[in-house]
């Protein structure tokens, strides 16, 4: 029930599956099916936890960043706090998927699928790490003040962590559903993230000239900013492993 | 599914995606990883030894062969996978005109095997010839009831082939290449058939090889066997290539992944799609190969 309310909150709850585009696979979802059912209820299985896990993940970050815009250091706490569970969901997935290839023996789609959450899974992982760096820094940025390169760049701050986290949404939408327009959504999307940062980071250039006090926080803040447009790009590699696990190519690579 | 994530936080602005994806253009993103699966190049096909124009079979007015069309890559391995009766031993089987012996069995189209360009299946072709060239290995070990040294010195004899010191030579040299020799070489007068499963089968190869053939045909080589004597034959397959074409029919579909540089799925009397084994088991072309592999078939 709590990860109904988990994943729901982080809008990607996990859907009836319908099959994106990829004609030459067909079908309704291309995860079922198999004659054992057991191979059926493995795969899906080890999508709906990568699932969840991104629904936890997606929290993270955005509760890390609200910490620190708002100084909360009990959300901040919170979020470190479940830092190990972001740990325990990747190395059960690890294991999981381990398990399953040494047992069923998965081959064409099933073996990317496979894949697929193997590697989402890790994704996930680094982007669990960026918030806890994130929330680690919120817990000692101290109170707020005028002359905060936190405030200085709050709205990038919280634009980069819309972004970010609705890159998070839709690559793990995309996994579930098994769509590449989701996927392509989120490959979009990065370009912006990283305008953003470069705008962020002249920004935050100014600011510290203007008032060379505040270095030590100035640093942090744009560790802060490079972990958001990190995890920008660890929700690519995911949309990436989406891609690849529907249609068999990695984008720009067809026909290659 | 239950866990333990209890998250108060719950603030995600639902509408984000959309609105950022509606502010952005279909932007064409180079993507930064570039680590592809590229191991589809090692299996690039050699020249033809043999290639299926337009073949059809019939067993009596059963169709069981429609336009098949197949090249037979030289020096490579090639594996027939598909459901029962789908047509893949009917298919190796015309390679040595096997049918022949059965009454009432029709082919049409030809199987030319290079360089020559002779028309396996053709009626000018004589059937005995065609066997000298094309090796077969069966599903259960079938050796004569003959000693170990017989058995394989059978097809040299027929071929008139009666020197002792070349004859030993030759039984040598085909048990070796079969990785037998150090089993047997003190039992090369024992009967075959006191010799394990997969010895037996190591000596139809020897059996096979010893006339030295151009294609070997394997059907089912292994589905009698324990997993040790399977990897045994699975391991030589991958030498024979070397020297000799190799064509053979599994059920085993991980044997096929193992094994064969080609593979070739047959539904129906079809061929369905041939392309790399690499190519095959992680991104096949059409959905009834798909389905088939993942174990989605029926």
């Amino acid at each position: 029930m709590e990860a109904d309310e988990q994943t729901a909150a982080a809008g990607v709850t996990p859907s009836k599956r319908a099959m994106g585009d990829a004609a030459s696979h067909g079908g309704s979802d291309p995860l079922e099916g198999h004659t054992s059912k057991t191979m059926d209820q493995s795969l899906t299985e080890l999508r709906t936890h990568a699932v969840e896990m991104g629904g936890l993940v997606i929290d993270q970050v955005s509760s890390a960043v609200k910490a620190l815009l708002e100084r909360d250091l009990r959300l901040a706490e919170l979020v470190l706090s479940r830092e190990p569970l972001v740990n325990d969901y990747e190395s059960r997935l690890d294991r999981d998927t381990l398990t399953f290839i040494a047992l069923q023996q998965p081959v064409a789609s099933d073996l990317r699928a496979t894949r697929a959450v193997a590697r989402v899974a890790l994704e996930l992982e680094r982007v669990g790490d960026e918030s806890k760096k994130i929330a680690r820094f919120a817990t000692k940025a101290g109170a707020a003040s005028d002359h905060d390169p936190v405030v200085a760049v709050a709205r990038y701050l919280r634009h980069m962590a819309g972004l970010s986290t609705a890159m998070l949404r839709s690559a793990v939408r995309a996994l579930d559903e098994a769509s590449p327009a989701l996927a392509h959504e989120v490959l979009a999307l990065d370009k912006e993230l990283d305008a953003e940062f470069a705008t962020a980071i002249r920004q935050l250039m100014s600011f510290v000239m203007e008032d060379h006090q505040f270095l030590r926080a100035t640093i942090d803040t744009i560790f802060a900013l490079k972990g958001l447009e990190r995890i920008g790009d660890h929700a690519k590699n995911i949309a990436e492993q989406v891609l690849y696990m529907v249609e068999g190519e990695l984008p720009g690579r067809k026909g290659a | 599914m239950s866990t333990i994530l209890d998250p108060q936080t719950a603030t995600q602005p639902r509408q984000a995606a959309t609105m950022q994806g509606e502010t952005r253009a279909q932007g064409s993103d180079t993507p930064s990883l570039s680590i592809v699966m590229e191991d589809r190049k090692a299996s690039r096909a050699n020249p033809a030894k043999a290639s299926a124009d337009k073949l059809n079979f019939w067993y009596g007015a059963n169709q069981a062969l429609k336009n098949i069309n197949l090249v037979i890559p030289e020096h490579q391995v090639t594996a027939l996978i598909g459901p029962s009766g789908c047509g893949k031993s009917t298919f190796l089987r015309c390679f040595n005109r096997m049918h022949d012996l059965q009454a009432d069995t029709k082919y049409e189209g030809a199987i030319t095997l290079r360089p020559d360009n002779v028309n396996l299946v053709g009626p000018e072709t004589d059937p005995i010839e065609v066997r000298m060239r094309i090796g077969m290995v069966f599903q259960k070990p079938n050796p004569f009831p003959k000693s170990v040294f017989e058995n394989v010195a059978y097809g040299l004899r027929l071929r008139g082939i009666n020197n002792k010191t070349e004859l030993a030579e030759r039984v040598e040299k085909a048990l070796r290449g079969a990785a037998i020799w150090d089993e047997v070489k003190d039992r090369l007068n024992d009967s075959a058939l006191a010799l394990s499963g997969g010895q037996m089968q190591r000596v139809c190869i020897s059996r096979a090889l010893a006339t030295e053939p151009e294609i070997l045909l394997f059907d089912e080589p292994t589905s009698a066997l324990d997993p040790i004597a399977t990897a045994k034959i699975e391991e030589l397959i991958t030498e024979l290539r070397q020297r000799v074409t190799v064509l053979i029919v599994t059920h085993n579909m991980q044997q096929a992944a193992r094994v064969s540089d080609f593979t070739a799925f047959m539904y129906l009397g079809e061929l369905v799609e041939v392309d790399a084994t690499s190519k095959i088991f992680t991104n096949p072309s059409k959905k009834a190969t798909e389905d088939y592999i993942t174990g989605r078939y029926g």
